[in-house]
């Protein structure tokens, strides 16, 4: 059915206007999250929490802002919860042999940015789709990672640099929160200003007419499913700085929180449609939602239902919003 | 496969060009062929007990597949099944403890079972959401409410019901295990329904082209909500094997089931894009897949060869089949 509706409506209007709208709701939802929770618990707004919870978003947006691109493409990307992992473990490995964070990092950016280059020539060359390819990849990396290593990586040389990669701080802002800064805007940016942002959002709203005016458009989608991979790489070596140890287990269900972060944030899983900026609304809802749960005392196994419902909820808002606005 | 493409592209398909065009066929050769290795190979795999085993492990996600694909061929998917197993399995095993009774329990289940097939339908089918948004949420839902209520701990079968049990370990005639027996009888019945009755006709019509479909007089809505029910009764039967098998209500059960099951089905040839696919196939996908992780062990290999194994053939045969599909167009 919800083809049906698409189809119905005029599509350029409510990519055009709607979004803005999307936003809004969202931005209601987490001032109304967070003004409940710090009626309820005061220590919610306390500089060591909101910086917890800064430093629990940066990994998630760090690969949202990829999967948001790639998810704007049409396609879908489910291996990069397993792929977290892996690339943990070798980041780790690399760094234990090599005593250097620069090679640490480069070997895991290459694996992370192989499984994406794998990724996009399966769907785009092999024209498998997108959400089986990445089921595939998903079990091939789970059952990899095991291959490679039975046991979690320890820290070996315990560089600072790395250290510092997860828990360090310039100023009072975590790295983390500063890597993901940086590479939200640079996403940001070239999704909103550049003739390749404009590109990727015609591929997914309509693949063959960017064909036929002359674009390659498996080029496009090639390169979201490489930035998502390099994206999963920067985030792996984070978590296991974090973790101090490169953890096979690291990552189960992640691909599940970042797709349910883009889907929250307006972004259409046909493609064509969704920003950023919703995205960034997205993650900041989810986790603000998880700290609630914590400082509130409550049970932590409702982490995994409130998200359940609340993207179930949203989805459906947007839809009846849709339809008024048709109307 | 390339000799029988180029038959059919050139002169009128020969006998052999066509059977080869038939998906099943292709997968039955695929079959025979991963039997015929392992049985070289791997000591104890040709063996009637291993057969049957095999079949016992399988009759899981093929009953939980049927749904997977009458699902796909409707145009939709359902990813909840895995965590559906987990949450069926605490009526089933409570109400069993309680009255000592097989039949509560299972109605208990199947209850539960029915109303997340109801909620997933009726999101989809008529409030219009994606159904991977929709059974993405209910996953993380039931996962999480089961953590709730269990507190992470395994809930023990105390009443031990033969009948029960019969599910896990008995056999019929002392050869076909039952969660087999069960599993064929309910892909009989639904491969005739898809095939023959005109509700599985208009599973096809609707998956195939919806506007098509709706303006044929079908209930477009109706269709795809039965559907998701179907898939969640179907699941609640694998459910309630898994928990004969483990005797116990388990927080954890079915994780990642869903991949496992979506993977067998479109191995199978079942499409994501609906209207395509039978269930022959998806059985087909089903013991092709158990069976290799069945040799694999056999050969001594670790557990995780099986996934990156599995991985590879999926996304091989997939894009395989598009391949073909492809050639058929162009050609």
């Amino acid at each position: 059915m919800s083809e049906l509706t698409h189809a119905s409506a005029p599509r350029r209007f409510i990519g055009g206007q709607l979004l803005g709208s999307s936003q809004l709701v969202l931005g209601v939802i987490l001032a109304v999250l967070c003004i409940a929770i710090s009626i309820a618990a005061p220590q919610f707004y306390s500089e060591a929490n909101i910086i917890a919870i800064l430093r629990q978003c940066a990994l998630v947006l760090i690969v949202a802002s990829g999967m948001t691109m790639l998810i704007i493409t049409a396609e879908v990307d489910l291996s990069v919860g397993a792929s977290l992992a892996f690339v943990g473990c070798i980041g780790m490995a690399v760094l234990n042999s090599t005593h250097s964070l620069a090679l640490g990092m480069l070997a895991a950016l290459a694996f992370a940015g192989g499984v994406g280059l794998f990724n996009g020539l399966v769907v785009t060359r092999l024209r498998v789709n997108s959400l089986i390819a990445t089921i595939g990849t998903m079990m091939m990396l789970q059952g990899g990672v095991y291959l490679f290593t039975r046991e979690a990586v320890q820290n070996h040389n315990q560089l600072t640099s790395f250290t510092d990669l997860g828990a360090g701080y310039v100023g009072a802002v975590p790295v983390p929160v500063i890597l993901a800064a940086l590479i939200f805007t640079v996403a940001y940016v070239t999704l909103r200003f550049t003739t390749l942002g404009r590109y990727l959002y015609a591929v997914g709203a309509n693949e063959k007419a960017v064909r036929l005016s002359g674009v390659r458009s498996e080029r496009l989608k090639l390169f979201a499913f490489i930035l998502t991979g390099l994206c999963v790489g920067v985030a792996g070596m984070i978590l296991s700085s974090l973790m101090n140890a490169g953890q096979p287990t690291a990552g189960r269900g992640f691909e599940l929180t970042v797709i349910a972060a883009v889907i929250l944030g307006g972004t259409s899983l046909l493609g064509g449609r969704g920003s950023l900026f919703g995205t960034l609304l997205g993650v900041l809802v989810l986790k603000v939602i998880d700290n609630g749960i914590i400082i509130l005392g409550w049970n932590q196994d409702l982490q995994m239902v409130v998200p359940g419902v609340v993207i179930i909820l949203a989805t459906y808002l947007d839809i009846i919003r849709n339809r008024a606005n048709v109307r | 496969m390339s000799l029988a493409s180029t038959a059919s592209v050139k002169a009128p398909p020969s006998v052999l060009a066509r059977l080869f065009a038939r998906q099943e066929l292709a997968l039955i050769v695929c079959l025979i062929l991963v039997i015929v290795f392992f049985s070289v190979t791997a000591e104890n795999f040709f063996s009637v007990r291993n057969m049957t085993n095999v079949l016992g492990q399988a009759s899981l996600a093929l009953t939980a597949g049927i749904g997977c694909a009458i699902v796909f061929i409707s145009g939709e998917v359902d990813i909840s099944i895995g965590s559906l197993l987990a949450t069926i399995a605490l009526p089933l095993i409570i109400i069993m403890n309680d009255t000592n009774s097989l039949l509560l329990g299972v109605s208990g289940a199947l209850l539960f079972g029915l109303i997340i097939g109801v909620v997933n339908g009726y999101l989809t089918a008529y409030a219009g959401i994606n159904s991977l948004i929709v059974t993405l949420g209910t996953m993380f839902i039931m996962r999480g409410g089961v953590y709730l209520y269990t507190g992470q701990r395994a809930i023990p079968d105390d009443a031990s019901l033969d009948s029960f049990i019969a599910l896990s370990d008995g056999r019929l005639f002392n050869i076909i295990p039952y969660s087999a027996v069960i599993a064929i009888v309910l892909l009989l019945g639904f491969a005739y329904m898809m095939r023959h009755r005109p509700f599985g006709r208009q599973i096809y019509a609707v998956g195939g082209n919806p506007e098509v479909a709706r303006l044929a007089g079908y209930d477009v809505r109706r269709v795809k909500f039965i559907c998701f029910i179907i898939s969640s009764l179907l699941a609640t039967v694998a459910g309630i094997i898994l928990a004969a098998r483990v005797g116990s209500a388990q927080h954890t059960a079915g994780l990642n089931f869903e991949f496992q099951v979506v993977a067998a089905t479109v191995l199978g040839g079942v499409s994501l894009a609906g209207g395509i696919g039978s269930l022959t196939g998806m059985a087909l996908g089903v013991l092709i897949l158990q069976f290799l992780s069945n040799g694999l062990r056999g050969l001594g290999l670790p557990t995780e060869w099986q996934l990156v194994i599995t991985g590879m053939i999926i996304i091989a045969a997939v894009a395989f089949d598009e391949a073909k599909r492809r050639r058929a167009i162009g050609g």
